[in-house]
């Protein structure tokens, strides 16, 4: 486990599931997406609650746009869209609540994570978006899962404005649902509401989160079409010259 | 005066505003069923009504406590069916106010928890004040507020609403006003009468056919006319109510 890009450690009745790519800030691998949805599976059986959290300086930078780059055929960045649209459905599907704590940055696929928690954290300073347009990404695959958690004037605007936004507006539109002083602190308070969580009757939250789930589930049934048109763009000409550009 | 204000729910016509109150201090204004029989048939009162605004409070201290937790707890009651026939009756009560063509307003005077909260969530606008305590403690008393979550949401918006219902507790009235619980907040309670009376005033002075035609439309687009996911909802609320954690939970609360 100790290359592992997916850390689990457990304490009292909750899993602590951290992102560990530190030196890429976090970035996405399809392996890293894979290993963590099994990562998440396996706790829902063992724990009461999970605090998700990243490694290092930044929660997660987003797919290894580097190694999509260097693979004109799209595969891979096909493999990261279906990946992540699995962990977001998986995070939201299981029967126990998801504490996301990010810090520093959540961006494109580390912020589309937001989607699949239960409650979002994140520090004053932290950086959130979907800048993907921009590299001839769709951020589709995303688009359900935030319906299901914000206003929908909102998520319009953050899905196709490249501007990352602070933690504080964030908050503002719902997107976060707590602020914390610094990134320091963004690991013990997560942890603290995933116990707090992990100690209230479960059965009494695992029934309220299913049937969350069932309420905006018009919205969420909508996850598959999403994905579909992310992956509709992958190895287009497009996608390619704008990734080569910034990383070829 | 005094007949009047022995009745669990009074219902008060004044002009174009009516006002419900609950009235049963002593218990915090906690929905027995005596109570919610009373609410039904005074919002039966006012499909015919020429008023436009409704104004929902409570006597005393609290807005409304929630479920009647005496009444549902088995052991106490000896009747498993009391607290199927609560929820069952709470979520119809929310599909009439929420059809209701008057502008519903919950002027929140104190306490406003679990099914009381979302009673406030059900009225078109919430009115209340900073001390006030509000909120959805049912997974800390292992219960599940699936009855009024679909109006949560409508109001919250999901996220919000998700973070609201799963981590249980209450929070201020001004902690409310910050994630839209509330609407209008008053600074203290000494000013929350005032604040209601000039709020339905204003309301009240909308086009009968304007305000009822807008609430329809807002009704249908906000998937309000689902009436199975209500009931759907208070089924699951039973279902959780019935089971030896929750009875165990609410159990230890009372002692």
């Amino acid at each position: 486990m100790k290359d592992s890009m997916v850390t689990v450690s457990f304490e009292d009745q909750i899993a602590i599931v951290s992102l560990n790519r530190p030196d890429k800030r976090n970035a996405m691998l399809p392996s890293m997406l894979t290993e963590l949805n099994q990562v998440l599976i396996d706790c829902s059986a063992q724990t009461q609650a999970i605090a998700l959290l990243g490694e290092g300086k930044t929660f997660c930078a987003g797919f290894d746009l580097k190694v999509c780059a260097q693979d004109p055929s799209g595969k891979i960045m096909s493999e990261l869209l279906s990946g992540l649209s699995t962990v977001v459905r998986t995070m939201r599907s299981l029967e126990i609540p998801v504490v996301l704590g990010v810090h520093g940055a959540a961006v494109a696929g580390g912020c589309a994570m937001l989607g699949g928690a239960d409650i979002v954290l994140a520090d004053q300073s932290c950086k959130l978006g979907y800048p993907v347009v921009k590299i001839g990404v769709s951020p589709a695959v995303s688009a359900a899962f935030m319906m299901a958690s914000i206003q929908a004037g909102p998520v319009r605007t953050r899905l196709l404005d490249t501007k990352l936004v602070s933690a504080e507006e964030a908050y503002q539109i719902g997107l976060v649902h707590e602020l914390v002083d610094n990134a320091e602190s963004v690991r013990s308070r997560t942890i603290q509401i995933a116990s707090n969580l992990a100690n209230k009757p479960g059965s009494a939250i695992s029934a309220t989160k299913a049937w969350l789930n069932e309420i905006v589930s018009p919205m969420t049934d909508n996850a598959q079409i999403g994905l579909d048109v992310s992956l509709s763009l992958t190895g287009s000409h497009e996608e390619q010259e704008r990734l080569s550009s910034l990383w070829g | 005066m005094s007949e009047s204000t022995t009745q669990p729910v009074q219902l008060d016509i004044d002009g174009l505003i009516a006002t419900l109150t609950i009235n049963r201090p002593e218990a915090r204004n906690a929905m027995s069923i005596e109570i919610l029989e009373g609410m039904h048939s005074a919002v039966d009162s006012l499909s015919n009504s020429e008023t436009t605004v409704l104004v929902i409070t409570g006597t005393g201290r609290a807005f409304c406590a929630g479920m009647d937790l005496k009444a549902v707890l088995i052991e106490l009651s000896g009747d498993a069916s009391v607290g199927k026939q609560l929820l069952s009756s709470l979520a119809e009560l929310t599909l009439k106010i929420r059809n209701l063509h008057q502008v519903t307003v919950a002027s929140v005077n104190g306490a406003a928890i679990g099914g009381g909260c979302g009673l406030t969530c059900v009225c078109d606008v919430t009115i209340s004040h900073a001390d006030a305590k509000l909120g959805f403690p049912e997974v800390d008393l292992g219960i599940c507020p699936a009855v009024i979550a679909p109006w949560v949401v409508r109001k919250l918006g999901p996220g919000v609403a998700r973070r609201a219902m799963l981590m249980g507790g209450v929070m201020s009235g001004r902690d409310g006003f910050d994630i839209g619980l509330v609407d209008y907040l008053s600074e203290t309670r000494d000013e929350l009468d005032e604040l209601t009376e000039s709020i339905a005033q204003r309301l009240s002075t909308g086009g009968p056919k304007a305000l009822s035609a807008t609430k329809k439309l807002l009704n249908t687009i906000d998937g309000s006319q689902n009436d199975e996911l209500v009931r759907k909802g208070a089924e699951i609320s039973a279902t959780v109510l019935a089971t030896p954690e929750a009875q165990a939970a609410l159990k230890a609360r009372l002692k």
